[in-house]
């Protein structure tokens, strides 16, 4: 299948950024997509937030951007643009009218080489403000908000850097000084560590110019921490229960299970849309098809780079006991163990999956996005064959080795319950 | 070395090309708009079917959204689960979604499976079994659903705001779930009737966006639709919104940390006039992350994560609203500086303000037809409104051709601070008190909008 078979440039400037180039040029449009080699993971304990705080730090000008101008300059391109942070990297882009490349690559490479001057206590503590209500929003003001850091602080061990969330703790993100945030700068943000893709409708050498005029004079530092992450073992199972403002009770199950790219990544993947990806799903049709006691069911695998977890969440119905969901769930679980998956099973979510791919060719934000993800993790930007392959591969010996080696060990447990059931 | 104290400019124009759109009338009656797009084999197909939630009767909000949740529980010989598994051997997604004025049917497939993904739709949209079991199983996943909806405060200050400015006697102010004890009163038997009465060739649209060739297409389409030929009549529905006086309704949510401010008024339908110059009045006030609002109440002050403004149209209503979240000890200040910034909009915008906005307008066009389903989406807001087929190759000048007077004046007409209604959710043990501070009435509100 050709069209997951992209034809890229790689390239590297003397200071040690890594460019990417792929040509599409049926629609005018340039996808500029950095990532910087470092998320939440690379946090220590009582500075949990930082990398993410440091993205907004991004947007509040460099050097020759004053304030706002970052956002301005893009829409007023007619560009649209964003970032995020992850537990592994933290990236930062824009799509854009092709030409305005040179645009993107102006502000990407100030706020890359010339971002300290422009920092204030100012700009620091209002993007202070602004991440504590986007906390208070997205987590805390928010039902079941809270299951992720509370799964995650009893899942991994106390030092490992998975066990606080990207967002931070809000005790952590009000303490932030100036100079955590010049720190971390200091860290991380080294051309040596990032790669810049450029994706859409452009020349390779006018391309490749740009980026040496822009980011080539910026000077490179040493930039290679690496967090220290153990390997995750969890000797028995653990409970946990919390009371929340919902409505209805929800149980979330959480395995510890293998990392990004990891010899049972895949497999564990299809089995979790074996169990619940779609209405003939093994647990969707069996808790909210046939007995109707659960209201939803999902289950994924979410792998890093220093850690995954095979996640199982259901919200019982009124009435249901969320012990019952949890038997009907662990039995199917081990059913995966104990027996062979079906022909048809495998072929569903294989096609699944390679519609998946194709569709997400689609957006040159995603596919630039996916060409830095596979330089990151595997060092070849074009790999989306490689990766579709890997899904074909699971076969029926795989998965249930993968569900065996993960998913019959011990899990913890989290309730989340209402608070007007305090007083039974 | 470059010189970098300044931005670079656009190095040459563009050359863009809108996708080009194909009428073609079907022998049923079914109007198709296609375009051809081969950059992947894909096909994205919707079907757009004026049904949505305003038709829905009284004390039976919900009738459509819960008639198009059963509408994909198995068709023509096929059980719920076996057709989803058809679906899903193919690679292909299948999706029904109701709004206010609209059901919509879409579809994605690869190319090579769009035939066997057609007719499978086909069964759907022709012969959907609608049985007893799958009725009362979607119907009781749905009152769930609207019982989890109380813990959301986005989903309860956006129920309360659109009823308190529209009013009971509008149909728009109702959400597309409906409430509890509406859906609890639905039948199979309205369901069967909702679906009769609406789903027919000449109360609906077809856009197909993909790798096919029009030929092709239509002869799949006589293939598998031409059977679907029911009643054609008019339905007639009547909308009257009522106007609200300048107040604020609070909603107590218990433990909030947060306040959901929803403001605004009902305002003038899309069609009627002046939309080019609402847009880029809304640009500068409240549309982007570098409008007024935004940067006041987020970049300036930090009472939020963030704040936007809109024009909300409907086929046969519209309203206007500016929405955020703030932390609870905000609410006093975020709601005077939202009404600071409605007031000083009154007082006219800048030249600048306005070059900035059609800049980011006109040269963001393209990104609007990037991906299959975008395109799709743009067709379908067009047929909605009924607006005319060279409406695209129009749009930038229109929004060219708008003049600083104009906007002006249109934000002297259409911002009525009088007439503003404001929604708050949020925890009354912290909030009640300080909200007295403000010299804006104020009444406490149910999950309905109704005073209490």
């Amino acid at each position: 299948m050709n069209h997951l078979n992209l034809n890229c440039t790689k390239g590297q400037l003397k200071n040690g950024l890594e460019y990417i180039l792929y040509q599409d040029k049926s629609i005018p449009l340039v996808s500029v997509n950095i990532w910087y080699k470092v998320g939440s993971a690379y946090e220590t304990k009582g500075k949990t937030g930082l990398a993410h705080l440091f993205e907004h730090m991004m947007f509040q000008g460099s050097e020759n951007v004053a304030k706002e101008m970052h956002f301005r300059f893009i829409q007023e391109a007619g560009g649209t643009l964003n970032g995020s942070t992850s537990t592994d990297r933290t990236n930062y882009y824009e799509k854009l009218p092709s030409n305005y490349l040179e645009l993107a690559l102006w502000l990407e490479s100030d706020r890359m080489g010339y971002f300290l001057p422009s920092l204030t206590q100012e700009k620091l503590d209002n993007q202070k403000d602004v991440v504590k209500n986007e906390r208070l929003e997205r987590y805390d003001n928010q039902p079941y908000g809270l299951a992720w850091e509370l799964i995650n602080t009893n899942l991994y061990p106390e030092d490992h850097p998975y066990s606080w969330s990207t967002i931070g703790f809000l005790k952590d993100i009000e303490n932030y000084t100036l100079d955590d945030v010049k720190n971390f700068f200091k860290k991380y943000y080294s051309p040596n560590n990032a790669c810049l893709v450029i994706a859409g409708d452009f020349e390779n050498n006018n391309a490749i110019e740009l980026i040496e005029n822009h980011f080539g004079s910026i000077k490179p530092f040493e930039a290679n921490h690496k967090p220290d992450s153990e390997k995750i073992i969890l000797s028995k199972n653990k409970f946990i229960e919390h009371k929340d403002n919902v409505q209805l009770e929800r149980i979330y199950l959480a395995w510890p299970s293998d990392l990004i790219f990891g010899k049972d990544d895949s497999s564990l993947e299809v089995a979790a849309d074996i169990l619940t990806g779609s209405k003939n799903s093994r647990l969707y049709k069996k808790l909210v098809f046939d007995l109707q006691i659960a209201q939803d069911v999902t289950a994924f695998q979410y792998s890093g780079k220093f850690g995954g977890q095979f996640m199982i969440i259901s919200t019982a119905r009124p009435g249901t006991n969320l012990d019952e969901l949890k038997m009907i769930i662990l039995e199917e679980v081990n059913a995966l163990a104990l027996k062979e998956v079906s022909d048809k099973e495998l072929e569903k979510s294989r096609n699944g999956i390679k519609a998946q791919f194709i569709s997400a060719m689609q957006n040159l934000d995603t596919i630039a996005d996916y060409l830095n993800h596979y330089n990151y993790h595997l060092n070849e930007p074009n790999s989306f064959e490689f990766d579709l392959a890997r899904y074909n591969e699971v076969n029926k010996n795989s998965l249930q080795t993968a569900v065996k080696s993960y998913l019959t060990k011990p899990f913890v447990e989290l309730h989340i319950i209402p608070k007007e059931a305090e007083n039974d | 070395m470059i010189d970098r104290k300044n931005k670079p400019e656009a190095k040459s124009e563009i050359n863009f090309k809108l996708p080009k759109a194909n009428e073609i009338l079907l022998e049923n009656g079914l109007r198709v708009v296609f375009i051809h797009k081969d950059k992947l084999p894909l096909v994205r197909l919707n079907l757009v079917l004026n049904a949505g939630s305003k038709f829905d009767p009284e004390n039976k909000k919900g009738l459509a959204h819960l008639t198009s949740l059963v509408l994909d529980e198995g068709a023509d010989g096929l059980n719920a689960l076996e057709l989803s598994d058809e679906f899903d051997i193919l690679g292909s997604s299948f999706n029904v979604s109701t709004d206010n004025d609209l059901i919509n049917l879409s579809l994605q497939c690869i190319s090579e499976n769009f035939d066997r993904s057609l007719e499978l739709f086909s069964k759907i949209l022709l012969k959907p079994l609608l049985s007893e079991d799958d009725f009362n199983r979607e119907k009781k996943k749905l009152i769930t659903r609207i019982m989890q909806s109380k813990d959301e405060p986005e989903y309860l200050a956006d129920q309360i705001f659109d009823r308190v400015i529209l009013g009971k006697f509008d149909n728009y102010s109702y959400p597309v779930s409906g409430y509890e004890e509406t859906v609890n009163s639905i039948s199979l038997k309205e369901i069967k009737n909702y679906y009769k009465r609406f789903f027919s060739p000449f109360n609906s649209a077809l856009i197909v966006v993909g790798d096919l060739n029009q030929g092709e297409l239509v002869v799949l389409l006589n293939k598998y639709l031409s059977e679907w030929n029911t009643i054609k009549g008019d339905i007639p529905i009547s909308f009257k919104s009522s106007e609200p006086l300048k107040k604020i309704y609070f909603y107590h949510k218990q433990d909030s940390v947060q306040t959901e401010i929803r403001a605004g008024h009902i305002t003038e339908k899309r069609n009627n006039k002046d939309f080019f110059q609402r847009y880029l009045l809304n640009t500068i006030l409240g549309g982007q992350f570098t409008s007024r609002i935004n940067l006041n109440l987020r970049e300036r002050n930090g009472f939020t994560y963030g704040a936007t403004s809109r024009f909300q149209y409907y086929k046969d209503s519209a309203f206007f609203e500016v929405s955020t979240s703030v932390g609870s000890e905000n609410t006093i200040n975020a709601v005077k500086e939202i009404l600071f910034e409605l007031d000083k909009i009154k007082d006219g915008i800048t030249l600048e303000e306005l070059e900035f906005a059609k800049s980011s307008i006109t040269k963001k066009f393209p990104l609007n037809f990037e991906t299959y389903r975008q395109i799709a989406s743009g067709v379908a807001g067009r047929i909605l409104f009924d607006l005319p087929d060279n409406y695209f190759d129009t749009y930038i000048q229109n929004i060219l051709s708008v003049s600083k007077s104009e906007v002006d004046e249109t934000a002297g007409k259409f911002i009525m601070t009088d007439k503003l209604a404001i929604v708050l959710v949020g925890d009354k043990n912290t909030l009640l008190k300080k909200l007295s501070a403000l010299p804006i009435d104020m009444v406490e509100v149910d999950l309905f909008g109704n005073v209490i």
